[in-house]
């Protein structure tokens, strides 16, 4: 916002052929000055926005539908944060969650590129009386 | 465009944004001041006064203190934002997103601003987020900066 550093989280989707090590391991070969730390999903970037913005763009040129990223409010390695220092990870379920996702969104970024047409889906309802009803007379007879 | 995501620390949400050329709102770079503040003894647990009074804008005395907390840092953001993003039932939204009734306050927050605003389902199967997506897509480029 106001700042003039951050901190990024660069993940790669489950399926991507590219390595955290690997991804680091170019990180480190972009002349860019920023702190890179490897984590399990990808890495956590930390800089001068402007740094960070660079770094983030030459890595998504890899492999741009499977690598994603997310701005962070902790620095990298905070000790309430990190593991090491046995922090707590209160938003681990969260990115878990979502980084399992990202096949799907991936398969979603894909089609844009490829320009098909995407299949009709639909709209989630809310469940019947009748269905609401069977479901309550099934549980307490 | 300043976009609001909903859930407002989503990965998904803020890449699409920022993909699709718009500047996200998130909660994340909210709590990187937050946590930077030298006024905040153990952060991001304690408040300040004036996060008190900001909570007060967007709900009563009578709300309880955790929701008036969170609103006091998602209400700014529904104030700046010229656009927004629902995603509903995200099944991640426990934990520190997991106020039920704050994030409800802040879609209804939204509704009332009268901006564009996109509802979506998060995605349970592939077609589902293509059409995610998709829509995004749509609805960004739709956007007159």
């Amino acid at each position: 916002m106001t700042l003039d550093h951050e901190t990024r989280y660069i993940v790669l989707a489950p399926d991507c052929t590219m390595t955290p090590d690997q991804l680091v391991r170019t990180i480190h070969t972009i002349d860019a000055d920023v702190i890179v730390k490897e984590t399990c999903f990808g890495a956590v970037i930390s800089g001068k926005t402007e740094a960070v913005r660079k770094v983030l763009t030459e890595v998504r040129k890899m492999d741009p539908t499977r690598i994603y990223s997310k701005v962070r409010g902790f620095p990298v390695g905070d000790q309430r944060r990190c593991r090491a220092h046995h922090g707590s990870r209160p938003g681990f379920a969260q990115l878990e969650k979502e980084w399992k996702d990202l096949t799907m969104v991936e398969k979603g970024l894909q089609c844009l590129e490829r320009g098909e047409k995407v299949p009709p889906i639909k709209k989630k309802g809310k469940m019947p009386v009748k269905d609401l009803k069977t479901v309550c007379e099934e549980a307490c007879p | 465009m300043k976009v609001l995501i909903v859930p407002p620390n989503s990965l998904i949400l803020f890449d699409l944004v920022e993909r699709f050329g718009h500047e996200p709102l998130s909660v994340m770079a909210v709590l990187q001041e937050k946590i930077e503040s030298k006024e905040i003894e153990s952060p991001p647990i304690n408040v300040t006064v004036d996060d008190v009074k900001k909570g007060l804008k967007y709900a009563a005395i009578e709300v309880p203190s955790g929701i008036r907390g969170r609103l006091a840092i998602y209400g700014p953001l529904v104030d700046i934002a010229e656009a927004a993003i629902i995603m509903e039932d995200a099944p991640f939204m426990f934990g520190c997103v997991g106020c039920a009734r704050t994030n409800e306050m802040m879609k209804l927050l939204i509704r009332k601003r009268k901006i564009p605003l996109l509802e979506l389902d998060y995605p349970a199967n592939e077609d589902e987020a293509k059409a995610m997506v998709a829509q995004i897509k749509t609805f960004l480029e739709g956007l007159v900066k």
